[in-house]
């Protein structure tokens, strides 16, 4: 606990998000693998330009969840609606909440056969049917914006973790997408290089972009969430400001992970 | 000295902080004697595994060459029959359809070679190096064999020039900064030019074979035909050109642009050398006018006009439906008879509707795609005229060529045709469609499970008996049919391989940027898949360049039956099976081992990218 005395939490949450319009909105979602209840009615709302930094341990369905809000993965009960479009079985509705959905994976997933300018720009070329050469434009802002243009023309296997990851999220940007997820994007990073994608994220987070974080970084979250949502054994078990969330919880169970964790 | 380098290197990496590239230490060589110690008698083992082979490699040399240079070797029947080798009978006045079309592969090689920047910068001394190992391999050659001294000799006297030319070009050829290089494609031409001279200067005599009603064999002294080194002599200059022409092109013009028109040149070569060139049909000009042509300009016109309005982005939802009604009319052409070309274009038209939706865009992108379809279209309307037309090339049996030329020509349609056909199958296969599912999983089990000749007899005899009025397969096109649906089966199951081997996470992060299944399949999994599939790829494809010798079975006169059964039956050469299947040998193992270097350089150029 110490720790969380030592810095202050300085959390977005002087923005005001009172009325702001929903972007995600889940209603009693639950999704089982065979006879594993990986989700137990999750119900969340996440407003428009709000941070939400999902927390908790390992196992706990803070994946199987954000990755339910793209489809990637199916949820069997409950709604999940991405910006005013349900995602149900019908293809036109997937389709088009993951145009507008950009995601960032823990494995980084880069293309290894296209290089960085073309990881980049071969979504907003054939998805958002843009002529080659404003996409390739608009890639090298978003590489320049990452911090990367001089590895445009490189293959991702020849850049490091942290570059990858950055390339990774210039792709998901490139799509102009209104929410972002981040799916434990530092997990698989080694420690000298979590900091450059981190500041990536904090520079996105106050432009505005409204964003779901699963992280096990404390830091970023205090730093940066609106709103943190504690994770557990599928269900959500204790939401609120980083304030609230590191120096009083009330709920045993997140007592009991931050007394493990810090 | 060592250690001071290595020393400063330290230092001013700590003062640049950029790490410079020292080259590793060089590892010493062995002086000869060592070097055979340490890799040839380490071990009492080793002694006696180098003793026993190299015993049972000098004896299989020694027996080899008293084969070859035993007198009464009929090595002439070779010879003497090059051309039914190569062509069968072929007409000799037609002999330059030939000659052009070897011509035609050789341009599209030549300027290849130079849009894609092959040939690599080699070491003179390791040039030097390789001749000097020839030069005594030939002294030990010329030791072995039973030659007479006087030739012995001269042998001897060759090899020890070109053991001496490579010493020379070791000594000079510096090593470190100052160090030599020459083009392997210099080299090549330099050692095709070498063999070209020598049909002009060495006298290898005039052989050829007369089949008149009592067939002759005439050969005279002196160099070899004129209708041999002449032709030849031209296809040198051919290829050079057509590489400098290339080299012009490659600068001046967009090089990825040159690609791909080279790659449609390469596609569209083989039925057009075949079907218009070798076998030159002969066109029924009033049922070309009358019936093709408006079928063609009827499927031009409609077609056109929907898939410009099927890539519209606006089109939406209706297109797909469209696509899939046009598809099932397609289908539905089948319960009534009419001209196969009419089923057959329909389907064409319904594939380009059913993939329109990925390719819509602005205006270019939709012109680009209904120009591929015109394309495509025409291709298919003139080649289904080609093989239902009658050939002028008059030859008894029924092929009009043989030898090489259908060795190759069914590998070559072969493998064309079988790769597009075995991803499709290999998709279907792992679809999530069921029904498709199903009918590749059995397609690829039941043709897995027939043997090849049954395939090649049930294509070859029975199938003309299935076909529906209006449609006369030719010869060569129902054998070529019935390999590539058996080799599709197989690349099928190699490709299926490649695409497992693509991570689940590359799946969802095409489809997480919104790709469709379409898109997700062309641009990111099927270019890693078949990455990953071109060993065995290759593997399967040198093995179709083999297999073509069953073609015989259903009385085909492949290379290797004429070496084995045509040539030594030949009254004058009686029992020159062994010579000619010895002379067939090499003419396989070129073209194989030319194939298994192609796989190579493309592993090397795709594995780019690769973590």
């Amino acid at each position: 606990m110490s720790d969380a005395t030592a810095t202050e939490p300085t959390g977005g949450h002087t923005k005001d998000l009172s009325r702001a319009r929903d972007m995600i909105l889940c209603e009693d979602v639950s999704k089982w693998y065979g006879d594993f209840q990986a989700l137990d009615k999750v119900s969340a709302t996440i407003k428009e330009q709000e941070v939400v930094v999902v927390l908790g341990p390992s196992g706990g369905g803070k994946s199987t969840w954000i990755r339910c809000i793209n489809r990637l993965e199916i949820h069997q009960e409950g709604r999940i609606i991405v910006d005013d479009v349900e995602l149900t079985n019908d293809l036109r509705n997937i389709e088009q909440v993951r145009s507008e959905v950009g995601m960032v994976f823990q494995q980084f997933n880069l293309f290894p056969h296209l290089k960085v300018i073309d990881n980049v720009s071969l979504a907003p070329i054939w998805v958002r049917k843009k002529p080659r050469a404003e996409a390739e434009e608009q890639a090298m802002a978003l590489l320049e914006r990452v911090g990367i243009p001089e590895q445009a023309h490189k293959y991702p296997g020849q850049l490091s973790g942290g570059q990858q990851q950055r390339v990774a999220i210039a792709r998901a940007l490139a799509m102009e997408p209104k929410i972002m997820l981040f799916d434990e994007v530092t997990s698989a990073l080694d420690p000298e290089m979590v900091k450059e994608v981190l500041d990536i994220m904090k520079a996105l987070a106050l432009s505005g972009m409204t964003m779901m974080v699963v992280t096990h970084e404390m830091g970023f979250a205090k730093e940066v969430a609106d709103r943190i949502m504690f994770m557990e054994e599928g269900q959500i078990v204790e939401v609120g400001t980083p304030t609230h969330f590191f120096e009083n919880p009330t709920e045993d169970r997140t007592k009991l992970f931050l007394s493990q964790i810090l | 000295m060592a250690g001071f380098g290595i020393g400063s290197e330290i230092a001013s990496v700590a003062a640049t902080a950029t790490v410079p590239i020292t080259a590793p230490p060089e590892t010493p060589k062995l002086p000869p004697r060592e070097w055979v110690k340490a890799n040839l008698f380490s071990s009492p083992f080793n002694s006696v595994l180098t003793v026993v082979s190299t015993a049972i490699l000098l004896t299989l040399s020694w027996n080899l060459l008293k084969f070859i240079f035993n007198p009464i070797r009929q090595w002439n029947a070779s010879a003497t029959n090059l051309r039914l080798l190569m062509t069968r009978a072929y007409p000799e006045e037609q002999y330059l359809r030939i000659w052009v079309c070897v011509a035609i592969i050789l341009t599209l090689a030549g300027s290849s070679m130079a849009v894609w920047r092959t040939g690599s910068a080699m070491p003179v001394t390791g040039l030097g190096r390789k001749l000097l190992a020839t030069g005594a391999l030939l002294v030990l050659l010329a030791l072995l064999a039973p030659f007479s001294a006087g030739a012995t000799v001269q042998w001897l006297l060759a090899a020890l020039v070109v053991a001496a030319v490579g010493e020379a070009l070791r000594r000079t050829g510096g090593r470190g900064e100052t160090e030599r290089t020459v083009s392997t494609l210099t080299l090549q031409v330099v050692a095709l030019a070498g063999l070209v001279a020598s049909l002009w200067v060495i006298p290898f005599g005039h052989h050829s074979y007369i089949p008149k009603r009592i067939p002759q064999v005439m050969h005279e002294p002196g160099t070899v035909a004129l209708s041999t080194k002449l032709p030849w002599t031209i296809m040198l200059v051919v290829v050079v050109a057509a590489y400098f022409g290339g080299v012009l092109l490659r600068d001046r013009l967009a090089e990825n642009a040159l690609r791909v028109t080279l790659v449609v040149l390469w596609l569209l070569a083989p039925p057009v050398l075949v079907y218009l060139i070798l076998r030159d049909p002969d066109f029924d000009m009033g049922h070309v006018i009358g019936t093709d042509i408006p079928i063609f300009l009827a499927y031009a016109v409609l077609g056109s006009t929907l898939l410009l309005w099927l890539t519209r982005p606006s089109t939406g939802e209706i297109g797909r439906i469209v696509a899939a009604l046009v598809l099932l009319a397609g289908f539905a052409t089948f319960l009534s008879p009419m001209r196969m070309v009419l089923r057959l274009d329909l389907l064409l038209l319904a594939t380009f509707a059913l993939a329109a939706p990925t390719f819509a865009g602005g205006l270019r992108a939709r012109k680009r795609y209904t120009g591929a379809w015109l394309v495509l279209l025409g291709v298919m309307s003139w080649l289904i005229t080609s093989i239902n037309t009658a050939s002028t090339v008059r030859v008894p049996g029924g092929f009009f060529i043989g030898g090489l030329a259908i060795t190759l020509m069914v590998a070559i349609f072969t493998i064309v045709l079988s790769v597009p056909l075995g991803i499709a199958l290999a998709l279907a296969r792992t679809s999530s469609m069921p029904i498709f599912r199903l009918l590749a999983t059995w397609f690829i089990e039941f043709v897995r499970g027939v043997p090849l000749i049954t395939i090649l007899i049930f294509f070859s005899i029975m199938l003309p008996l299935f076909l529906p009025r209006g449609m006369h397969l030719g010869e060569v096109a129902a054998v070529i049919i019935g390999f590539v649906l058996f080799s599709a089966a197989y690349m099928a199951e190699n490709i299926r391989g490649g695409l497992q081997s693509v991570t689940r996470g590359q799946h969802e992060a095409a489809e997480a940027v919104g790709m469709t299944t379409a898109q997700k399949t062309v641009f990111i999994v099927l270019p890693q898949a078949l990455r990953v599939a071109i060993p065995p790829l290759v593997g399967h494809c040198i093995g179709v360049f083999k297999e073509t010798s069953l073609l015989a079975i259903i009385g085909v006169f492949d290379l290797l039956y004429m070496a084995r059964y045509v040539v030594p039956g030949q009254t004058e050469f009686m029992g020159s099976a062994r010579e000619s299947i010895l002379f067939v040998i090499p003419i396989y193992w070129i073209v194989c081992s030319r194939m298994s270097k192609a796989s190579q350089r493309i592993e090397q150029r795709t594995g780019l990218g690769e973590r």
